[in-house]
């Protein structure tokens, strides 16, 4: 399984997913899939459910990606 | 080939805010606060619709009821969000830059861009209540410098032509996306034409006011149309009228396309 990593966009505020980044800080390490978050897991921002996020297929902007690690 | 779908305002997702309860600290103004929001496309607690249009993710016509009403100071990412200000006032407190208090009346918008992050507090703070239209954009890039821009739309010198507010027009205010708004406001009854940049791009029309006949199709106050695929609009405006365009690229999105095939409303396809 070498499917690229995705990007997902919280509905309900912008907050943005990164397979390649996961979030560290809450306990999701680079790499973990979208299909591998709980499906309990909530927007760390705004509290959306995991079902009200959209993948997308968007580039960051300059410095972007770095900005996105400590999101 | 031309596609469309028709939205009367009764179908829209319709949602009351409190603020007591669970949303006290998302909606200001307690004792007595409450907001009222109509969604065209599905919103927080609204999910039975259609799940937007293009880049628009969210149009929300919105009432805050109440001295001090709005939401309260709330993070974003990503999303453009724009707020056109129909009646009363709405105070805007941003930290894109150094940080924004902003007083929007009548006539007045704002294109924020959140970007790499950027929070934001919306209040009504004199006795009228606050109506404004909410419109909610993907952006071109994640993660993009936050920004803020406004500007005024003169109802008295503008009215009886399409003008556009957000886009690449002389004087409107810039966004980082395939993408323009455009609002008509009459005090004669005329015939219009609004051409969009291509026949691929979509065309949302919302009437705020009055009424409009678009391609033949009647919409009443509140309602609205999206198409796509066509040259040209034609729109016949009654006196006293005011109607949004909101055009935009039509991105190939898997959620709006689950939900036009389970709906047989296949714009996309």
């Amino acid at each position: 399984m070498n499917a690229p990593l995705k990007r997902w966009l919280c509905l309900g505020c912008g907050f943005s997913y990164d397979e390649s980044l996961g979030l560290p800080e809450h306990g999701l390490a680079p790499g973990t899939r979208w299909a591998d978050v709980p499906d309990d897991w909530v927007c760390p921002d705004c509290g959306t459910p995991k079902s009200q996020f959209e993948m997308v297929e968007m580039g960051y902007a300059e410095g972007g990606a770095d900005l996105a690690r400590i999101a | 080939m031309p596609k469309s779908f028709v939205l009367r305002a009764n179908e829209r997702g319709h949602d009351v805010i409190y603020s007591d309860g669970s949303a006290s600290s998302y909606v200001a103004g307690h004792p007595g606060s409450y907001i009222a929001r109509d969604s065209s496309f599905n919103f927080h607690q609204y999910q039975s619709g259609r799940p937007g249009f293009g880049t628009v993710r969210v149009f929300g016509d919105e009432v805050f009821n109440g001295a001090g009403c709005g939401y309260n100071m709330h993070p974003h990412h990503n999303f453009i969000i724009c707020a056109f200000v129909l009646e009363g006032e709405l105070t805007h407190i941003n930290t894109a830059g150094r940080g924004t208090v902003d007083q929007l009346r009548q006539g007045d918008y704002y294109v924020f861009s959140a970007g790499s992050g950027g929070k934001h507090c919306e209040l009504s703070i004199s006795p009228e209540n606050m109506n404004a239209i909410y419109l909610w954009l993907m952006p071109g890039q994640l993660y993009l410098p936050p920004s803020y821009h406004r500007a005024h739309f003169d109802i008295r010198t503008r009215r009886n032509r399409i003008a556009q507010l957000v886009g690449d027009a002389d004087g409107a205010l810039p966004v980082s996306q395939d993408l323009r708004v455009s609002r008509l406001v009459t005090d004669r009854a005329g015939r219009f034409t609004y051409t969009p940049r291509t026949p691929e791009h979509g065309v949302y029309v919302f009437v705020a006011e009055g009424g409009a006949t678009v391609n033949d199709v009647a919409l009443a106050r509140r309602d609205s149309l999206g198409i796509s695929g066509v040259e040209a609009l034609a729109i016949e405006a009654p006196d006293s009228s005011d109607i949004f365009f909101v055009e935009t690229a039509m991105l190939d999105d898997a959620r709006i396309r689950a939900w036009e095939k389970a709906h047989g409303a296949d714009l996309l396809d």
